[in-house]
């Protein structure tokens, strides 16, 4: 696969804290990458300092095989970036907004005409027009922040948290055009801490904390990192505790809570927990209205590599 | 031309403020304009004096108060020290000759009567005394030579009658002069609050700190991107400084087709300049629009006051023009001041104008080195 982007011992500090510590990475072509990590972990210090945004203290950035720096408009007009802060004039409509930043990278005023309605189409703005941001509400808004960074048709995206205080429709609608970006050839790295989206469209994710990737690989492979296999939640009223000491002493059964009537269960191995579960429900007449089985998520990953949650 | 259209049409979202800050400098500075300063004129001017005669109105005594009166304003004010008092506070006279009893025997006895005065201080009670010593001196030479009260006083009077002619050789239309400069030194203002109002208006859009990272990032050089944006807003400021020589037009006449008014012109062309070399700088500095308002008021209102803007430069305190000196509006307001009094235009002349317009130049040059310095610093963002 050709890497788009190669980072090696990348190192950044902010006086004697280290923003980003030694990171190695690399992007593939026509990869959707998620940068997975809480708040303050360097995301978005890691893409600044790829846009040439930061300076950083040590390490070198490839993008398109070339070194990326403040100068390279040559690597520059292959990129697209759309800022986790809204970055549009008030002052101008969808359009106008769309077409000016376009105009940065495209002279051709046909050219831009085209990709700036291409542009509205993917974000599904054909209605807004003209509408000025103060008009529009803050999903909207984010889909006018995209289409602002993507017009151009870039090669290489890079999205900051698009999709922070977005409705879900807007959510599912910026998400389906991202996937769409990739589908059309873009090579796209997604910063985020929402591990659903990243499970969702990422085709690979690194998960960076204290400035240092801890996991990387697809989903799947990062998801093996976590002891558990399985964890079931079984709404049951008043369960005895005799119960609970017997479930506790099923078959690949590692942990057992019961808390508000709600019982979790995780299991470290196995492959159908669940129904081993439901038949000892059964024999034991233990009456619950809901229950199911969920596989480990990214979070649990990050909760067993650091003992904090994602959203800390 | 993709930055100057949202140039424009940024401008355009701000037309409301814009027209509206700009009809206020206008009708401020009409009003500004309409008072006069005569500085340069020749005016025959009278006092008002005020005579308190405790004499017998006769002979000399009645010769003294003719002269005055044909030479002065005579205002009538009750014989009381209060009101006398508060005519002289309020100026309704500059000076009060108070002729004491028996001054006519007493002044032809040689008995030396003092007449009490009372003035203003100004350079009309100036004048006043001038007209009082000039009599009593001429009274004494001949009281001095002639015994004869009616003799002394036909002597006096063919003395004092006595006139020159005097022929003004200056060829300086002083009165459209000092139009012109009043108008002139006030776009010192106008110009200055214009271009930072509107430019930092303009540049707190584009310079937005999210905007300018992702101008940062695209393929467009960021050097063509500020200086296609500084052409746009120096067209602004062109069609601001052709809207002040228009309007000098309307407002003096044909005296602005002269080299003085084409020198006035130039020098307003050469500020304006300058001015937008401040107002990029100050654009590039702030980002807050609330703060545009209070930076106008600091800047063009405070140098326009240091500068002798709005009171002429000679009635200024000496530290105040010491600190002027480092401002651009000094050197501008400086020029008018001497274009108003230039004779002749030539070389030697044109001069001290020179000096300033480059003084001018430097400020606007290192105004935009300054700009350069802090743009190219805040490319990066740590």
């Amino acid at each position: 696969m050709k890497n788009v982007i190669e980072v090696k011992n990348l190192t950044k500090k902010y006086k004697e804290l280290k923003a980003i510590d030694d990171l190695s990475f690399e992007v593939y072509e026509g990869e959707i990458l998620g940068l997975l990590g809480p708040n303050g972990s360097g995301k978005s210090t890691t893409i600044n300092c790829l846009l040439s945004l930061l300076n950083f203290n040590k390490g070198t950035i490839k993008i398109f095989g070339k070194t990326m720096k403040p100068s390279s408009y040559d690597i520059k007009e292959k990129i697209g970036v759309v800022f986790q802060d809204i970055a549009v004039f008030e002052e101008l409509n969808v359009i106008d907004n769309i077409n000016y930043f376009c105009g940065l990278y495209i002279k051709d005023k046909d050219t831009r005409k085209k990709y700036v309605l291409d542009a509205i189409n993917l974000v599904g703005l054909e209605n807004y027009k003209k509408f000025y941001p103060k008009q529009l509400s803050g999903g909207l808004l984010r889909r006018l922040n995209i289409a602002c960074g993507i017009a151009h048709k870039p090669k290489l995206i890079f999205l900051d948290e698009p999709t922070v205080a977005v409705d879900p429709q807007s959510r599912n609608n910026i998400l389906e055009g991202i996937k769409k970006l990739r589908d059309e050839g873009s090579t796209i790295v997604y910063t985020t801490h929402y591990m659903e989206e990243v499970e969702i469209i990422c085709d690979r994710v690194i998960i960076i904390d204290k400035g240092s990737i801890i996991a990387s690989g697809t989903t799947d492979e990062v998801k093996h990192l976590a002891s558990i296999e399985e964890k079931v939640t079984v709404e049951v009223v008043d369960l005895e505790n005799k119960y609970l000491e017997e479930i506790k002493n099923l078959k690949h059964v590692d942990e057992v809570k019961y808390d508000n009537n709600i019982l979790f269960i995780t299991y470290k191995k196995g492959k159908n927990n669940l129904i081993d579960l439901i038949d000892y429900l059964k024999i034991n007449k233990i009456n619950y209205t809901k229950i199911f089985s969920e596989r480990p998520t990214l979070n649990d990953v990050f909760l067993e590599l650091t003992g904090k949650e994602l959203r800390d | 031309m993709i930055v100057f259209n949202t140039f424009l049409k940024v401008v355009k979202s701000s037309l409301t403020p814009i027209i509206m800050f700009t009809l206020i400098l206008i009708i401020f500075g009409i009003t500004n304009f309409s008072t006069n300063d005569n500085s340069l004129n020749f005016e025959v001017t009278k006092p008002d004096i005020l005579i308190i005669n405790n004499d017998k109105n006769e002979g000399l005594t009645k010769n003294l108060i003719e002269y005055l009166t044909k030479n002065s304003n005579i205002i009538k004010v009750k014989d009381d020290k209060y009101k006398v008092d508060d005519a002289l506070f309020y100026r309704d006279v500059n000076y009060v000759i108070i002729i004491p009893k028996n001054f006519k025997e007493d002044f032809l006895n040689n008995k030396n009567p003092e007449i009490q005065i009372k003035s203003t201080k100004d350079y009309q009670s100036s004048l006043a005394e001038m007209m009082l010593e000039r009599y009593i001196k001429v009274a004494s030479i001949y009281k001095s030579q002639l015994t004869s009260e009616d003799k002394i006083i036909e002597n006096i009077n063919e003395t004092l009658s006595t006139k020159v002619d005097v022929l003004l050789t200056s060829k300086l239309d002083a009165n459209n002069l000092n139009k012109m400069t009043f108008f002139y030194n006030f776009a010192n203002y106008s110009i200055l609050a214009g271009c930072v109002y509107v430019i930092c208006l303009i540049l707190s859009s584009f310079k937005n700190e999210n905007i300018k990272k992702r101008t940062i990032i695209s393929s467009m050089n960021y050097k063509e991107y500020n200086r296609k944006l500084l052409l746009s807003n120096s067209l602004f400021v062109i069609l601001l400084w052709l809207f002040y020589c228009i309007l000098s037009l309307l407002l003096i006449g044909k005296s602005m087709f002269t080299y003085h008014g084409l020198i006035y012109i130039l020098n307003l062309f050469i500020f304006s300049i300058c001015s937008l070399s401040i107002a990029f700088l100050i654009g590039n500095l702030i980002n807050n629009k609330n703060a545009i308002n209070g930076i106008v008021n600091i800047i063009a209102l405070g140098s326009s006051f240091l500068c002798g803007a709005f009171v002429p430069l000679e009635f200024l305190p000496t530290g105040v023009i010491n600190i002027a000196h480092v401002l651009p509006s000094y050197y501008y307001i400086k020029t008018n001041e001497i274009i108003k009094s230039i004779e002749v235009i030539d070389i030697h002349s044109l001069k001290p104008v020179l000096a300033n317009v480059s003084i001018l130049i430097l400020f606007t040059i290192g105004f935009s080195v300054i700009t350069n310095i802090i743009s190219k610093n805040k490319q990066k963002i740590g």
